[in-house]
Formats: C-alpha cells, sequence, structure tokens
C-alpha cells in the first residue's frame, strides 16, 4: 500500500515569551536591556512515523504534548525546524466547523461565505445549497441573520456547510483536531456521525485527534500516544487508551517540559 | 501542467478574495440607515469643508478647482484607506490562518478590492461633478488606466504593510501618522509650484504621479509628459512585484507568529 504521509525526524520548537503581543517600543527597550531570556519550548522532538493509505490513526495525549502542532506541521501551516515531511495526495485540515462565520449576514450569506472559505467556487456551492440547507434543517430561517440564532442552530449550520464542503473536495488525507464535539442535539450528532463514518470507511486516511476516547477506539486502525513531543507509544488503540487512561489516574507521573 | 495548476491557484485566490470583500462590504453596511452612501457623505463633507476653508484662505485660484480638489481627495483616500486596513488585516484574520492552509493573500487582496468598490461609488459622484461644472467627460476614458496602476501599487503597499503588521503591533497607529503627514505634503487641495519646498519633496512622492496624471489627463484634457507616466507605470509594477516578493517570502511564518 502506498504511504500517504511520511514524518522523518520532525522537531519543532517555539520561542515563547518572545515576539507575542508587544509593541515596538517594548521591543526596543527589552533588547536594550537584554534581560528577556528566550525560552524554547519543544514541542515535537524527533518524531517520525508513516501513514499508509486507508489507514485511520487517532492521536491522544494531553494538553499541551503537541498534538495540534503536529497536525499543523502535516498540513504545511507551520514549518518544522528540522526533518522532513512528505503527504501525498489532497489533504484538508479542520479544527472544528465555523471559521469565517459571520454573525451580521444571513444564512444564505454565510453558506457561500464559508464554502468559498473552504475553497469551494460560487458555482460548486450554488450545486451544493439544496443538500447543505435540508441536512442542517434550517430551511425556515434562509434569510434570518445569524446572531439571532441558538448556538445549536449556529453549531448546526456550521457542521452543515463543513461536511458538504469537505464531500465536495473528497480529500485524500483528512486532519481533525477536535472537531466532533459539536452542541447539536442528539439527531444531529448522529446524522452528522453518519457522515463521518463515510470518509472514515470511504477510503479516506484519517487522522484524528480527540479526547473522546468511544471514537478512537471505534474509528482507528491505530493509535499515537503523544507526551512532551514524542510518541509514548504506538500500536493497537484499545490497548493505546488503556494505557492513557491508566496513567491519567496517576496524576504525579508526567509533567510539561 | 505546472500552468494550469498556477490558474486554478490564481483563480481560487481571486474568488476568495472576491468573497471576504463581498461579506465585509455587506456587513460594514448593515444595519447602517444610509448603507453605501456613508461612502459618498464622507469625501462630500471633506469636499465641502474644504471649499469653505478656501474661501477663508485666499490662494491663486485654480481651473475647476472643485473637480482638482474631488479628484485628488477620492484617490488618496482609496490608497489611505485599504492600506491602513492592510496592516492589521492578517493579525485580524489570525483564525483563519492558525486553523486552515487558506491562501493568505486574498485577505490583502480583499481589502483592495473593497476599497475599490467604495472608489467606485465615489467616482459615479465625480461624474455628477464634472456634468454640474460642466467640464468635458471625454478624459475619464483614460482613468481606468491610471487606476490599474495605482490599484497595483495600493497592492504592493499593502502586501508588504501586512507582512510587517503580522511583526509589529502598532504599524496600524504609525501608518495612521505617516498617510496624515503625506495628505499634506501630497497636493490635494492646493497646488505645487515649483519654488515651494514640497516641490523637491513630491519628486519623491508616488501618490503625486498618480494623482498629476490623472488630473491632467481627465480634467484639463491634456496629454501627461512621458516620463511622468512611465515613472507612474515603473511605481505599479515595480512596488506590486517587491511586495509580492516580500509577502511570499514571509507567508510561510504567519501562523507562528499570531
Amino acid at each position: 500500500m502506498e504511504d500517504r504521509i511520511i514524518l522523518e525526524n520532525i522537531s519543532k520548537k517555539f520561542y515563547m515569551g518572545y515576539t507575542k503581543d508587544k509593541t515596538a517600543l517594548e521591543r526596543a527597550v527589552s533588547l536594550f536591556l537584554n534581560r528577556e531570556s528566550r525560552k524554547d519550548l519543544v514541542v515535537l522532538n524527533n518524531v517520525s512515523f508513516k501513514i499508509k493509505s486507508g489507514e485511520n490513526i487517532g492521536i491522544i495525549g494531553r494538553n499541551g504534548s503537541g498534538k495540534s502542532t503536529l497536525l499543523r506541521v502535516i498540513a504545511g501551516i507551520y514549518i518544522v525546524d528540522s526533518g522532513s515531511v512528505k503527504t501525498n495526495g489532497k489533504l484538508v485540515y479542520l479544527t472544528g466547523f465555523g471559521q469565517g462565520l459571520n454573525p451580521k449576514l444571513t444564512m444564505r450569506e454565510n453558506i457561500f461565505l464559508i464554502g468559498s472559505i473552504l475553497d469551494l467556487s460560487q458555482r460548486d456551492i450554488r450545486l451544493k445549497f439544496e443538500d447543505i440547507v435540508n441536512f442542517s434543517g434550517l430551511k425556515d430561517f434562509l434569510d434570518t441573520k445569524v446572531y439571532k440564532f441558538s448556538l445549536g442552530m449556529i453549531n448546526r449550520l456550521n457542521f452543515s456547510v463543513g461536511i458538504y464542503c469537505l464531500k465536495h473536495s473528497n480529500p485524500d488525507i483528512l486532519l481533525l483536531d477536535e472537531v466532533f464535539r459539536s452542541g447539536g442535539d442528539l439527531e444531529f450528532q448522529n446524522k452528522v456521525i453518519k457522515k463521518m463514518e463515510d470518509f472514515i470507511k470511504g477510503g479516506t486516511t484519517v487522522v484524528l485527534v480527540s479526547h473522546d476516547m468511544d471514537l478512537i477506539k471505534r474509528y482507528c486502525t491505530r493509535a499515537l500516544w503523544i507526551d512532551c513531543g514524542k510518541i509514548l507509544m504506538e500500536g493497537n488503540p484499545l490497548e493505546v487508551v488503556k494505557e492513557y487512561i491508566k496513567s491519567t489516574t496517576n496524576p504525579n507521573s508526567i509533567k510539561i517540559s | 501542467m505546472n500552468l494550469n495548476e498556477n490558474y486554478n491557484k490564481l483563480k481560487s485566490i481571486l474568488g476568495l478574495s472576491l468573497s471576504l470583500a463581498k461579506a465585509n462590504f455587506k456587513v460594514r453596511n448593515e444595519g447602517s440607515y444610509l448603507g453605501i452612501f456613508w461612502y459618498l457623505l464622507e469625501p462630500l463633507c471633506f469636499f465641502l469643508v474644504i471649499i469653505l476653508l478656501r474661501a477663508v484662505i485666499n490662494q491663486k485660484s485654480i481651473d475647476s478647482y472643485p473637480l482638482y480638489l474631488f479628484l485628488g481627495l477620492i484617490m488618496f483616500n482609496f490608497f489611505n484607506g485599504a492600506t491602513g486596513i492592510s496592516s492589521k488585516i492578517l493579525v485580524q484574520s489570525s483564525g483563519f490562518i492558525k486553523s486552515m492552509n487558506i491562501h493568505k493573500e486574498a485577505f490583502v487582496i480583499s481589502v483592495v478590492l473593497q476599497y475599490i468598490f467604495s472608489h467606485i461609488f465615489e467616482m459615479i459622484l465625480f461624474i455628477f461633478f464634472i456634468i454640474y461644472f460642466k467640464a468635458s467627460l471625454s478624459g475619464l476614458i483614460y482613468y481606468p488606466f491610471i487606476f490599474i496602476f495605482l490599484c497595483l501599487f495600493t497592492l504592493g503597499i499593502s502586501f508588504i504593510l501586512s507582512t510587517i503588521g503580522v511583526y509589529i503591533n502598532d504599524l496600524f497607529n504609525v501608518w495612521n501618522v505617516v498617510m496624515r503627514v503625506l495628505w499634506f505634503a501630497t497636493p490635494i487641495f492646493y497646488v505645487l509650484t515649483e519654488e515651494s519646498i514640497l516641490y523637491r519633496f513630491n519628486l519623491f512622492n508616488p501618490m503625486y504621479y498618480f494623482l498629476d496624471n490623472a488630473r491632467q489627463w481627465i480634467i484639463y484634457n491634456t496629454i501627461p509628459s512621458i516620463n511622468s507616466l512611465l515613472i507612474m507605470i515603473m511605481l505599479g509594477i515595480g512596488i506590486f512585484a517587491i511586495g509580492l516578493i516580500i509577502f511570499e517570502k514571509n507567508k510561510i511564518k504567519f501562523a507562528e507568529m499570531m
């Protein structure tokens, strides 16, 4: 089988306590006084693995362990300090739906806006429009401004647009960062999971970051447990999840560097 | 193959820019009673104030002064507005940039597009002015030619500013001051004479060439000198290329800096 993602010895550092939210004056002052020492935080430390076509990988670990950074590195949003990242095929990265929703516009306008942010042409969105509206079940509110929507309705809208755009772009690799936590009701959540199953079972290579252990156990063929930027354990999801849960009940075991 | 890929990329960048610009344009007018008339009201009020001021301060008279002034105002407004917003647009869109692999150029282009929209409205008002003051409309056909280079120039500066804006938070305020100085230094409401100190300065002022060419062609129906046209064309293409190169070189680092 062909390799979809190949990571070789990738490392990523962040300069903490540097640059962030500083004005030019502050920066000049700290430059002259030379007080602030750069603190490097190693987020990924010599990670390498391969993901084959059709595999579904679950990534688990504590907050700040480098899960999201890993996905961003694969997606090409962050550049690595060393090592190489190779991906093969069309890639889509999602961290929750709802990027680009504008509450001051109507639902109809928002569908077009979010669609184009997710890289669909206006024509493609027009073709999918009917399906999106039906899936969301919000047909009566098409011309209502979104700021009047309840949170649940907003989630429904976000998911519906997101999922149909995803379906249209038909990626080979799908990177999901905690997208399943929706505020929709049970009926809608089931609908969403069913749609996502189509991807997971349809041959798309899925890399899933989640704190929902049931999801990992149910859908993943392999699990990675990451801590402090290193792969602690890799293998059968059931076993990895079991070990991970065991470690969380024993809080003094690991600390953030 | 490669060409085709680039074409698709360009198409998707432009498509995204256009829908972002449209959405922003709608949001800006949302809930306001006068809507798009605000675009016209602002330069119009400014225009009236200066006309009144001029009655107080007696300068040497200028041919078709109202047209001279208004064209200068709206062209400078376009540049000022687009570059100002661009200096903070990437930080404002950090949500997107951090969470998806999106074409970052689109945010900057959408700002310029938005100001092109409003410039068109101002231009329509300008046409009414021309008719009202019984000037000739024929020079107007040359305006698109000048405006294309003004757009390229503005886009180039916007790319540079948006890149710097990622690293320096107070760029917006600094740029505001720079623009205010430039506003007074550029002959918008006065005429530049060769003996004034500002004449030297304006030889290095890009906006001067755009304004001067446009005024000569549209209002006075004289063909601008080849020299100043060439400088204008070079400024447009050159600054656009420099801006784009700076942006492309740095864009990979944006996500980490926000």
